[in-house]
């Protein structure tokens, strides 16, 4: 591949309200997920293990935490000369400022970086994705069909179809039909909102979008409809593995808890392809003379010095003495303090509960229990 | 406050740490689960503001320089100053137990000739500590001294560490072994740029000697002074010594001391995945880096990245390097496993908390 050959555009300003108070404060990609990681490290790592190092990070709910966490791109290997990471938040022009309107807008106001770095291929991604995945292969796939736009599919059962975008292919995997959550699906082939773009065709068709009043200018609702009726190559590129869009708290929490299963269906751990993250200088965990931990994943800098079961303590943690954490996740910097014993509950990021509290029920196994950023608990 | 340039003299090792730098200079012994012990010396430096430090290389340099690479995550990847390797001048590390030779500064007065800074901090690797080195520059600065030596009270003997004959705040002679109670010095002092340039005139022709060996009977001409360290200091230049220091990490007082979030030690961050607990995991008093994947029993213990304790093995009092494997139904009491060994189900390995046993590096 030559050397920006293919650009990725990195999908990162969505709020993802349905995460509640998991982003009140921070973007959905700068989330906190399995102990050390943010979400949008999978994305960034795919990146940096598929040979892409020029990323444009396009940035607008809440920024701030994304942008510093992200920083020159280094940790990623992503800080190199004529490519590395670049931040996109929306800008003013003479013509005054607009917010980005939709995906497709969102790249459409960028043309100019893309163009800038000249490729020619553009991999669109969503920051808020957890996966693994070699976007070499997707180009391949791109390439031997000589597609217009390649979208990334996998097979879902039947019965979840309709929550996806689902695409009806012929006997060459090139994609005849385009449905948004079809009540009926026909096929069980979902789109993982991964696209690969020929250039040519992308610029033409967001220019189109953007002059097109009564588009939503979006990817999945306007621009590959469109795409498909004018009859433009579009291919799938099948993924088979683990994929998951943490949408919900619910989904969150499942999500991380399967981690800590023994021998997980996502291996965080895979060497050649590294998950990455902007992990900061902490010292290794401490367990206390009568700590103890099963079933966990616990990231350095953590204290534990009360009984954890069953949970994810991320870096900086700390457990008193006399305190249980059981079926929950702590986010960087939580603190459950001595005595005060917490069941399914989620701490975001330097929540304390406070000594002696209770919260959740232990016999309960369906609610779950969210504290906010900086959040202190005083009574249960 | 003036501008200060590091050196760290990292081309030495002891040969009291017997296997454990039979390959390795003293400067890249792991320590602390994920540290080496030039990360102690290294950070102080950048948390204190030194934005050029130049490391004096042994001749076994490798995992030295694996370790540091371009400074990047010292923040030493600059375009002015940096990072920067000064190629010392012995062959070979093991019996010699001079930490600052004249001769390694020698010749390398270029780097000291092209910078602009006014005094010279210079430290072994020898030393754990966190120290702020402002309080040192301000002492300096103020008494006008030639030079600068860190000292600490020594809390038990060692043959090792130099020993600071102090008249008021004036040192008189330096001589090597300290008893408990003494002026301990921990191998940091603070001298005039200028000063050293001259002294590698003066001394040219003998500088195959340790600086204060050639100091020997110049202290009534010179102004030397010490500055008394009050933190937590530990020479490293013994089994022992290596086996206690560590040991100091699971007290409180220590951890948050050489941990402390505001001047944080700075070590080569690697990918690792936060540590696996299995259900039959029993960690007790133990300091464990990510990485690691336990199902076993490890208590009052040091753990390394990718240390992986299977179920029903048993690590007590114990230190064990990156990337071991201990296999199910091992005993490890007492003792100091280096990088990369696989303790095959069913060893028992035992030393004692006087006499840790060693069981050196695996190379592949």
């Amino acid at each position: 591949m030559r050397k920006n050959d293919c650009l990725a555009m990195l999908l990162a300003g969505g709020q993802g309200s349905r995460l509640e108070a998991l982003t009140k404060h921070i973007a959905k990609p700068a989330v906190s997920f399995g102990g050390k990681y943010r979400i949008i490290d999978f994305a960034l790592s795919n990146c940096a293990n598929s040979g892409i190092d020029t990323v444009g990070v396009l940035t607008q709910y809440r920024p701030l935490v994304l942008n510093s966490y992200i920083g020159t791109g280094a940790y990623w290997d992503l800080d190199v000369t004529g490519g590395g990471v670049s931040i996109l938040p929306p800008y003013a022009t003479e013509a005054g400022g607009e917010w980005y309107k939709g995906t497709a807008d969102a790249v459409f106001q960028n043309l100019d970086y893309i163009n800038m770095n000249n490729p020619n291929y553009v991999l669109i991604l969503s920051g808020d994705q957890l996966y693994r995945m070699d976007y070499a292969d997707m180009l391949k796939t791109h390439l031997e069909n000589n597609a217009d736009l390649t979208v990334s599919v996998m097979e879902v059962p039947i019965e979840e179809a309709s929550r996806f975008g689902i695409m009806t292919v012929d006997e060459e995997d090139r994609i005849v039909k385009f449905t948004e959550k079809p009540k009926n699906p026909d096929s069980t082939l979902a789109s993982m909102g991964i696209y690969i773009f020929t250039k040519d065709v992308l610029e033409r068709a967001l220019r189109e979008d953007n002059a097109n009043p009564e588009s939503s200018h979006d990817f999945g609702k306007d621009v590959i409809p469109k795409l498909l009726a004018e009859g433009k190559r579009l291919f799938c590129h099948r993924f088979e593995g683990y994929w998951r869009d943490v949408g919900t708290v619910a989904s969150y929490y499942d999500t991380s808890m399967e981690l800590l299963e023994e021998e997980p269906e996502f291996n965080l751990y895979e060497p050649g392809a590294p998950i990455m993250s902007n992990a900061d200088f902490r010292p290794p965990h401490f367990v206390g003379e009568n700590g103890s931990i099963e079933k966990c994943l616990v990231g350095n800098g953590s204290v534990v010095l009360g009984q954890v079961k069953h949970s994810i303590l991320s870096v900086d943690s700390y457990v008193g003495e006399g305190a249980e954490v059981i079926d929950s996740i702590l986010l960087p910097g939580a603190k459950v303090e001595a005595g005060a014993k917490i069941y399914r509950t989620i701490m975001s990021e330097n929540a304390c509960v406070k000594a002696g509290v209770k919260l959740g029920d232990e016999n309960d196994a369906k609610a779950i229990i969210l504290i906010g950023d900086n959040e202190i608990v005083e009574r249960g | 406050m003036e501008k200060v340039t590091g050196i760290i003299t990292a081309n030495y090792s002891s040969e009291a740490l017997g296997a454990l730098t039979k390959e390795r200079p003293a400067a890249s012994l792991p320590f602390g689960g994920r540290y080496r012990l030039v990360d102690f010396p290294l950070s102080n430096m950048v948390n204190a503001g030194i934005e050029t430090v130049g490391i004096v290389t042994p001749y076994k340099y490798r995992s030295l320089v694996d370790h540091v690479g371009t400074g990047k995550q010292w923040a030493l990847d600059r375009k002015n100053g940096g990072l920067f390797l000064l190629p010392g001048t012995v062959f070979g590390v093991s019996s010699l137990d001079s930490r600052f030779l004249m001769r390694d500064i020698r010749k390398n007065k270029v780097y000291l000739n092209r910078s602009r800074a006014k005094y010279v901090l210079i430290t072994s690797c020898s030393f754990i500590c966190n120290m702020d080195y402002t309080g040192l520059f301000k002492a300096h600065e103020a008494s006008g001294a030639d030079i600068t030596m860190v000292y600490t009270e020594a809390k038990k003997d060692c043959k090792y560490t130099d020993k600071l004959e102090l008249e008021g705040d004036s040192v008189k002679n330096v001589t090597r072994g300290v008893k408990k109670g003494d002026n301990a010095f921990i191998d940091c002092f603070v001298i005039g740029r200028e000063f050293l340039l001259k002294m590698c005139e003066w001394y040219a022709a003998i500088d195959h000697l340790d600086i204060f060996e050639l100091l020997q009977g110049e202290y009534a001409k010179m102004d030397v002074r010490g500055y008394k360290f009050e933190g937590y200091a530990s020479g490293i230049f013994t089994v022992d010594e290596y086996y206690k220091c560590s040991m100091d990490l699971l007290k409180p007082e220590v951890r948050t001391e050489l941990f402390n979030y505001d001047s944080m030690i700075m070590t080569k961050v690697q990918d690792s995945v936060p540590t696996k607990y299995l259900g039959e995991a029993k960690v007790k008093n133990s300091f464990i880096p990510a990485g690691c994947v336990i199902e076993g029993e490890v208590e009052g213990s040091i753990l390394f990245r990718g240390v992986n304790v299977q179920k029903g093995a048993v690590v007590k009092n114990s230190i064990i390097m990156q990337s071991c494997t201990i296999e199910a139904g091992v005993c490890v009491e007492n003792a100091i496993i280096d990088r990369n060994n696989q303790i095959s189900a069913g060893t028992v390995i035992k030393g004692t908390a006087a006499d840790p046993l060693v069981i050196p590096k695996v190379n592949y």
